[in-house]
């Protein structure tokens, strides 16, 4: 017994030393991916052109140029607003997915899909075809002009929608029919059991709903980039400040106040997130809606009007970049997709936003997934873990502009060790895992809090090193949900502009990048085009990983039907 | 000196006398914060031993199981498993077997692959693991499910993978937490005597917790009583249940009457007026006390003879019945199992009045709960 000891020992502070270095390592890429570029863009908003500490100077002059003070108010506005009609519109349809027996729920939740799967400067761009100076409903708007606060809302509610959608089907999902049983035994009409049991069960999901459309509104840089106009809107002042001015410091600044209200609703939304846990008993019997053909087709009408807007937005990108000449000549052409000519990059930009997304969705998959066993299932070490997962909770809380901003100040000071993946496909890697981290984070917090707490303890008890007891069970057991965020950051890094805008070199130009270019150039049949093509190549991978998993799950993990 | 008439040394003396010895926890405690779980554990489990812990949920059982795996390492305090001082070490370097609650089975591996985990570790030959976890299912009976994946099988046979698992490695030491109450009661009593008796063949030492009384005494070879964070009580089923240590101990264990009394002198008391004899007790300089007797003590007499009570309510429980008495003189509830023969002799019906007898050795006093610290 005492010969064996000294190998046992030495082999627990190896398994224990690999266990802190990993740790260590996923904070180092937090910290370097995270705080550092975000403490270096506050230092810059304290400081003058020269690099030297200028107070709250620059916050000042902030508030005294009417042009971009005003843009506060615009981007509240517009944010609000598009709050409004998305939860407003989302909540209808997730009511009708939900609490009636329309027919064709399945298609309807397909369509509702599809906004995600396109830069949001695909609807602007559609809006502009639809609504522009030659577009066929420009009467409806009675004379008011597309671009500008109207253009924005309607971009931003059609691709926030989707969004907005899945957090309210999860609320309304969560019923308990007794509640409704009782309510109707005691003889309460409809509408009171909707307003004293629906509207209550669901609140959380609506306040948490509100806060995430609008941060993804104030936020988005997209839709009013190519619909904004000469109504200014914060991120966009963002991108004007650094790229069209040079003025970084005051880039800074409005990345700062950009980042409150993403920083409020972060917080309100996690604390909304802590007061649901145990909103739903275990013994809840869920509600199963019976057919009423009054209510089932108004809400079917409803929800196919929505689904009927959200192809006629992608149909007309995906038309308008068919057409010789809009809309003049409308015979059809595959000429707009021959970029190489134009600005933007062409083809090769496409290949390198291929190149991203595949990286970010192997490369994040992993790391976010294996990180967040760390936190989950290791013992000791309890201060780093938790630091961990207060870093992997604040991406959320910064939008891309100031991601990317932040990247530029932190990677590209002359001093950094890290500066030579300046201009690299690495650093946009780098800043897309870290843009899209939480979502994907909190998917594999989920998956694993469902497995068995005992496993590790199991392994360690035969022995079996921890990253053994990964690879052979935690893994395959959690594969659904890896295979979901593998998806999810595919073509988030196929689809985001905002934090790469400012990344991006000639030879790492990306699709949505492009499709900025090309519009800005004037080729809006090709920005169409380029839009298109992310859009069916994020459609092509989501298709696949259906494909996939249903192969998996019916096929490679026979185990989970063996009951 | 080495001689043969030398004495031997005392330290060579303190090792004969541990080669019976397992496991050695001295002084443990275990706080979460301000809450102190386990408090001052002194316990010596010896080789081959089949040990519960028994005690209410919340008592530091499963605590106490999982300081000696090294999964919670405790705040303070030593183990010792075969003269080797493990305290410090994680589970990994750790000689235990471990069957869980919830079994813990791999859900995405085979039966085969489930019980061959540890094995293959180990870089046994193949051939070798193949013998040997065929060895294993047969021990556990389940020859023929090498294929198949944990959700086809039923709790009973999930719980047996999990014990080959387990035992895989040849672990000196087997640790069951509450291995038996996920299985509805026939399985459970069942495996109980199936464990048991492979436990006997393979003289592993093995410490089982439950909060299942019965699983405890018909199981272990000594019972190891715990309340709010340490050991009321060690001994075999039958100390235990014999001879409780605690008015704690003799209510958890078995049913037990309770009935205030006050005590004279070493070896007598007074209930009501009457006085009684009984065995030596601890609580002369008391005013108060508790007397216990179990309810199969209890002796039903003519109502001239012992104690007069009257029968308030005769449950029939096949058996035996379960008289509920109330005594007349001190107004004190009691009951008695007796034998359905035994009943019927008497004639017993609700609302009559008949003599009860207290066996002076059957009875034992406890300080009463105020008294208690």
């Amino acid at each position: 017994m005492m010969v064996g000891m000294p190998s046992w020992s030495r082999r627990w502070s190896g398994e224990s030393l690999i266990r802190l270095l990993a740790l260590l390592l996923a904070l180092g890429l937090l910290v370097v991916g995270l705080l550092f570029p975000l403490a270096a863009m506050l230092v810059k908003s304290v400081q003058d052109r020269a690099g030297d500490f200028v107070g709250l100077a620059n916050f000042a002059r902030y508030v005294q140029t009417p042009a971009l003070a005003g843009s506060i108010v615009n981007s509240l506005t517009i944010a609000l607003t598009s709050t409004a009609v998305v939860v407003g519109l989302a909540f209808l349809c997730a009511y009708g997915l939900t609490r009636t027996c329309m027919p064709g729920k399945r298609l309807f939740r397909m369509l509702a899909i599809l906004p995600i799967l396109a830069p949001s400067l695909l609807p602007a761009i559609s809006l502009v075809y639809l609504f522009g100076n030659q577009g066929w409903f420009r009467e409806v708007l009675m004379g008011e002009s597309i671009y500008g606060p109207i253009g924005i809302v309607m971009g931003l509610s059609f691709w926030i929608f989707p969004h907005a959608l899945m957090i309210l089907v999860t609320a309304l999902s969560n019923s308990d029919a007794r509640l409704y049983e009782a309510a109707e035994a005691l003889g309460t009409p409809k509408w009171r059991s909707f307003f004293t049991i629906t509207l209550p069960g669901a609140r959380y999901g609506l306040i948490s709903c509100g806060f995430v459309a609008f941060t993804l509104a104030i936020t988005d840089f997209g839709v009013p980039k190519i619909i904004g106009g000469q109504f200014s809107v914060l991120a966009t002042d963002v991108y004007r400040q650094v790229v069209g001015q040079q003025n970084f410091q005051m880039g800074a600044v409005v990345s700062v106040i950009l980042l409150l209200p993403a920083l409020l609703s972060f917080v309100v939304d996690r604390w909304i997130q802590r007061r649901q846990v145990a909103q739903l008993s275990a013994r809840a019997v869920p509600w199963q809606p019976s057919p009423s053909p009054m209510r089932d087709w108004t809400f079917a009408t409803i929800c196919y009007g929505v689904g009927a807007i959200i192809l006629l937005v992608i149909g007309t990108a995906i038309y308008a970049s068919l057409v010789q000449f809009w809309p003049y000549n409308l015979s059809l052409t595959f000429k707009h997709y021959a970029f190489e000519a134009l600005a933007g990059g062409g083809w090769t930009s496409w290949g390198n936003s291929l190149k991203l997304a595949f990286s970010v969705a192997t490369i994040g998959t992993l790391a976010i997934f294996f990180n967040a066993w760390l936190i989950e299932k290791s013992e000791g070490y309890r201060p780093l873990r938790q630091g961990l997962h207060f870093l992997a909770m604040l991406p959320m809380a910064v939008p891309g502009m100031v991601l990317g901003l932040a990247y530029i100040f932190f990677f590209n000071q002359a001093g950094n060790p890290l500066n030579w993946i300046y201009g690299t496909l690495i650093i946009l890697v780098l800043n897309t895992l870290v843009h899209f981290y939480t979502v994907c984070h909190l998917t594999s917090v989920t998956a694993l809090k469902q497995l068995d707490p005992e496993f590790e303890a199991v392994g360690a008890s035969l022995k079996v090193p921890f990253w053994t007891t990964f690879y052979r069970v935690t893994l395959p057991v959690s594969l659904p949900a890896v295979l979901d965020i593998s998806v999810y950051l595919f073509v988030n890094a196929m689809t985001t502009v905002s934090a790469v805008v400012f990344l991006y070199t000639s030879d790492t130009r990306l699709a949505s990048v492009a499709v900025m270019h090309l519009n800005e150039a004037g080729y809006f049949a090709s920005a169409a085009a380029m839009a298109v093509l992310i859009f069916f190549t994020s459609l092509g991978v989501k298709l696949a990983h259906a494909a996939i998993s249903h192969l998996l799950l019916t096929r490679a993990q026979r185990w989970r039907q063996a009951g | 000196m080495t001689t043969l008439t030398a004495p031997v040394s005392p330290t060579a003396h303190a090792a004969v006398a541990d080669a019976g010895i397992h496991l050695e926890i001295a002084g443990l405690s275990k706080r979460f914060g301000h809450f102190t779980a386990l408090q001052d554990i002194d316990l010596t489990i010896r080789e081959g031993e089949f040990v519960c812990f028994l005690g209410p949920s919340g008592c530091g059982k499963t605590t106490l199981l999982r300081a000696i795996a090294g999964l919670a390492p405790q705040s303070t305090g030593r183990i010792v498993q075969c003269g080797r001082n493990i305290s410090r070490l994680p589970p990994q370097a750790r000689d235990f077997g471990i069957v869980f609650q919830s079994y813990a089975l791999f859900p995405n591996l085979t039966v085969f692959d489930n019980v061959a985990y540890g094995l293959r570790n180990r870089r046994d030959d193949r051939h070798r693991m193949r013998e040997r976890v065929a060895e294993l299912l047969t021990l556990v009976d389940l020859v023929g499910s090498e294929g198949k994946y944990p959700a086809a099988l039923s709790g009973g046979q999930q719980q047996r993978v999990a014990l080959a698992r387990a035992l895989a490695t040849e672990p000196g030491l087997l640790l069951l937490d509450e291995p038996l109450s996920a299985l509805d009661a026939r399985v459970r009593v069942h495996l109980r005597s199936q464990i048991k008796a492979l436990q006997a063949r393979l003289g592993v030492t093995t410490i089982m917790v439950t909060h299942d009384q019965e699983e405890a005494l018909a199981m272990a070879d000594r019972i190891v009583v715990m309340n709010h964070g340490v050991i009321e009580q060690v001994g075999t089923p039958a100390e235990i249940y014999r001879h409780p240590a605690s008015a704690f101990v003799a209510e958890f264990i078995g049913s037990m009457n309770f009935l205030e009394c006050c005590p004279e002198g070493e070896q007598s008391l007074r209930l009501g007026q009457r006085r009684l004899d009984c065995t030596t007790h601890e609580c002369a300089d008391l005013e108060q006390a508790r007397l216990a007797i179990r309810p199969e003590a209890v002796e039903l007499c003519g109502r001239d003879e012992g104690l007069s009570a009257r029968v308030e309510h005769i449950e029939f429980l096949g058996a035996f019945l379960r008289v509920s008495l109330t005594l007349e003189e001190c107004q004190q509830a009691l009951t008695a199992d007796i034998a359905v023969r035994d009943g019927d002799a008497l004639g017993l019906t609700p609302g009559m009045t008949l003599g009860v007898r207290l066996p002076a050795e059957a009875m034992r006093l406890f300080p009463s709960q105020e008294a208690r610290p």
